[in-house]
């Protein structure tokens, strides 16, 4: 049996630090996972470690069965798996559709250079994550925070991914803007798209995911239903802190 | 032997100055400063017009040679750094134009022949076989009394701790009460008097042309490189490296070649270990 | 981003323009001009590198000068015809290119800048050093066969060669691929993290701007008919070409244009003004000026005073 995604006894070392210890869990297809614990548990390493920023110490990725532990970022792209950032990454001298257009482009240069830009697609796309024929033109530096996360998931999307890692979605937005991204991530999961959402905010999380895997010190602490995982008390200890 | 061993670590303290005062605005500023080699021509033509066109003493000379270095650090960094805030590749860029301005300006002043610097100290000093010009052992001596100094000053002092402070994290350093911008003018001051006075010695040791300040900046670059970031002491260990490795290279293989051992290790290391030799960590 | 007709026609107004020159220039101005085309396509292959992907090569020069002493030595000391050194001048250049790309893959921003700088010192000390007899040490070689002979012919040679290779760059540059480019240099993970190889992407600006370098550094030696390890490999010449696409306008075709006609032609008027050495100061200084007034160039200012003029209509208007 193949899953969409699937960690075996990953482990990733920074030097002394262990950010990743041991870590194995799966992904079901039309999943949604969501990935909570504190501050420097390791949320953001798994997300490196699968989209191959980071290499892991040991351990083995698989991607539907196949061990993509030694494949490069774009190779793994190339099978579906893409990914967000806590922290928007536009081009900055790039408008919205530029912008959605590297995420459209081949990993061919013959293709890119024969080729024009799909510019139907780009507004297609730009559209669907909620932005206004007004904003097509218009640069990162005039956008807002809730802008800017929509465009990083309509670039991501135009990869054509079958599994997205989204880490801090919700991060510095206002609470219309949460909505409108819930909403967003709502229609992703019923048109079939797996899903793990890092976020710390349990309460806009809790209505968008099927399970959640709680993280404290790069290891599985609990993992289940939410209502389950924030019931155990080492999960309430690792967010309050206690000793 | 001998003789290699006493030119190398002659040749290295010289390198060693070179270099210390490029390091110390890399280290704080992460810039390149590509018209650091102007510091060491601006030094080097103040006191040859000082002592040699209007006879003063070598004193007055060096001390002059200074407070040109420190004044053009100082400024570069008022009009050109500051108002570039940031853009590492505009600064370097507008440095290497100014680089090429100065130039233009000392053959302006000065015309573009060679002058020839009288050494500072007359003399040579013989020891079993190998000749040491009294000159070259004071640019020497000179070279590590600086360092010395200058390791003093930044581990001792409250300006030196603070350089520190900004080198290692600007933002951290101005919450806790540091003004980075204070720190680093007179970081470029320093630097500017630095090159001045290594300068002197470089010019007297070569000769003054106004195209001298590439192969300076060339020593500095790689010393810089293969040390790493913000060190002194890997500033001080690669400029003997680098310093041992031209004379080896002049007295056993040829003399023509001197250069391109340092170009070599420049590239091998950028390439095996971009961080430099003894540079630290940065995520 | 797409490409109009409105673009086609300037092209060919420029073309039409200056094919019609010689009737009425003087000489003098076309040998100026002669020059200004030369700087224009190094220019232009220092800009499809740097400009696009942000890797600074302060080392062009290395590039360039691969191609020339390449097509040099092969037409003077083995006798080759220029018809056959050139194309092997080019792939020489671009093997040199790749030389160049292997500390791309491992660092970037200043320390890339100061290995290209590395690569071009070695290269001006090795010349001299191994095998004078073939390279001509720090002499150089002089008497390499010339392509043809007068200012006119050279202007519409030197011309042609740089228009083609402007067009052929806007081209490939208003391609999707020269969008990637661009993307590179605003931010690298970004384009890693839209499924592109970047590997794959910087390696091509290499190659295309090695194959520029090495095909104007090779016209370039046969228009001079002599080449010197000094007046190549040497800080002055890359600043005049790194200030030329900068002054111009970064991450364009026509602004490494205006800038190589723009510093070549303020230095041909200086002269007249200032005969002595004060030239070369305040050529420099003009630079210095007008790169910290406006780091983005020529024609960034142009395209402002534009929109400005456009904004004062529009509020005129309504």
């Amino acid at each position: 049996m193949s899953y969409p995604l699937e960690l075996r006894d990953v482990v990733k070392r920074f030097g002394g630090l262990t950010a990743t210890d041991n870590m194995s869990f799966r992904v079901e297809d039309g999943e949604s996972l969501g990935l909570i614990g504190p501050n420097g548990a390791g949320k953001t390493t798994i997300f490196s470690l699968i989209m191959g920023e980071h290499r892991q110490t040991s351990g083995s990725i698989l991607c539907n069965g196949e061990d993509i532990s030694a494949l490069p970022t774009y190779a793994r792209i190339g099978r579906g798996v893409c990914r967000t950032y806590q922290v928007p990454r536009p081009f900055a001298d790039m408008d919205v559709m530029e912008n959605i257009r590297l995420g459209l482009m081949p990993n061919n240069l013959w293709q890119m250079l024969v080729r024009g830009p799909n510019h139907d697609r780009e507004i297609e796309l730009a559209l669907s994550v909620g932005f206004a024929e007004g904003d097509l033109k218009r640069h990162p530096a005039e956008l807002s925070m809730g802008d800017l996360r929509k465009l990083e998931l309509a670039r991501t999307l135009a990869t054509g991914p079958s599994i997205m890692l989204l880490d801090e979605v919700f991060a510095g937005l206002t609470a219309g803007e949460i909505s409108q991204i819930a909403e967003l991530i709502n229609q992703k999961r019923k048109e079939g798209m797996t899903l793990i959402i890092v976020s710390h905010d349990l309460k806009s999380l809790e209505p968008l995911i099927d399970r959640a895997i709680a993280m404290n010190y790069g290891a599985i602490v609990a993992e289940g239903d939410f209502a389950h995982v924030m019931a155990d008390p080492d999960v309430r200890a690792a967010y309050l802190g206690g000793e | 032997m001998s003789q290699i061993i006493i030119q190398g670590l002659l040749l290295s303290g010289l390198y060693a100055l070179i270099a210390v005062g490029f390091t110390l605005i890399f280290s704080i500023g992460r810039v390149l400063n590509l018209a650091y080699g102007a510091y060491l021509m601006i030094g080097g033509y103040v006191y040859y017009h000082v002592t040699q066109v209007l006879d003063m003493p070598q004193l007055v000379g060096i001390l002059l040679a200074v407070v040109f270095g420190c004044g053009v650090g100082v400024l570069k960094y008022t009009l050109l750094v500051k108002p570039l805030k940031g853009d590492h590749v505009a600064v370097e860029i507008s440095t290497l134009i100014l680089a090429v301005v100065i130039q233009a300006g000392i053959v302006l002043v000065f015309n573009d022949s060679s002058k020839i610097l009288h050494p500072i100290v007359p003399g040579v000093w013989r020891v079993g076989g190998a000749t040491v010009t009294f000159n070259i052992l004071t640019a020497a001596l000179a070279s590590w009394a600086i360092l010395i100094g200058l390791y003093l000053f930044v581990r001792n002092t409250h300006i030196g701790r603070a350089m520190q402070a900004v080198s290692m994290d600007t933002k951290g350093a101005a919450i806790s009460g540091v003004d980075p911008d204070r720190i680093n003018l007179i970081t470029w001051g320093i630097s500017g008097g630095l090159g001045a006075i290594a300068g002197v010695f470089f010019a007297s040791y070569t000769q003054l042309n106004p195209s001298m300040w590439v192969a300076p900046l060339i020593i500095a670059v790689a010393v810089v490189i293969v040390g790493g970031i913000g060190s002194i002491i890997g500033t001080l260990i690669v400029a003997h490296i680098i310093g041992f490795m031209e004379i080896i290279s002049t007295t056993l293989i040829a003399a023509e070649l001197r250069g391109v051992f340092t170009m070599l290790l420049i590239i091998g290391v950028l390439v095996m270990r971009p961080r430099g030799l003894f540079g630290r960590e940065e995520l | 981003m797409g490409i109009r007709w409105q673009h086609l026609a300037a092209w060919a107004v420029f073309i039409i323009f200056m094919l019609a020159l010689p009737e009425f220039v003087s000489k003098g101005t076309l040998r100026t001009i002669i020059f200004a085309n030369f700087l224009a396509i190094f220019a232009i292959s220092w800009d499809v590198l740097s400009g696009r992907t942000g890797y600074i090569s302060f080392g062009h020069p290395f590039l360039i000068g691969i191609g020339a002493y390449t097509s040099a030595i092969l037409s003077y000391r083995f006798g080759f015809p220029i018809a056959l050194s050139i194309p092997l001048a080019v792939v020489a250049a671009m093997i040199g290119g790749t030389l160049f790309f292997l500390p791309a893959l491992r660092i970037r921003g200043s320390y890339f800048a100061l290995v290209t700088l590395a690569f071009m010192e070695l290269m001006y000390q090795l010349v001299q050093v191994i095998r004078p007899d073939i390279t001509g040490g720090t002499r150089g070689i002089s008497g390499v066969e010339t392509i043809t002979r007068g200012a006119v012919n050279n202007f519409y040679l030197s011309f042609c060669l740089m228009a083609l290779v402007a067009f052929s760059m806007w081209l490939l540059m208003k391609s999707r691929l020269g969008t990637a480019l661009s993307a590179i240099g605003m931010n690298e993970e970004s384009v890693r993290g839209s499924g592109l190889d970047t590997t794959k992407l910087k390696l091509a600006a290499f190659m295309i701007a090695a194959f520029v370098a090495g095909l104007g550094g090779a016209f370039y030696v046969h228009y001079l008919g002599s080449i010197a390890p000094r007046a190549l490999f040497d800080i002055n010449f890359l600043f005049t070409i790194i200030v030329a696409a900068l002054i111009g306008g970064a991450s364009t075709i026509i602004g490494p244009m205006i800038g190589a006609f723009f510093l070549t032609f303020l230095l041909e008027y200086l002269r007249p003004v200032l005969p002595g050495a004060e030239r070369y100061f305040i050529y420099g200084g003009i630079a210095l000026i007008l790169y910290m007034y406006q780091p983005k160039g020529i024609y960034e200012v142009a395209k402002q005073g534009w929109g400005r003029i456009q904004a004062a209509r529009a509020g005129a208007g309504s």
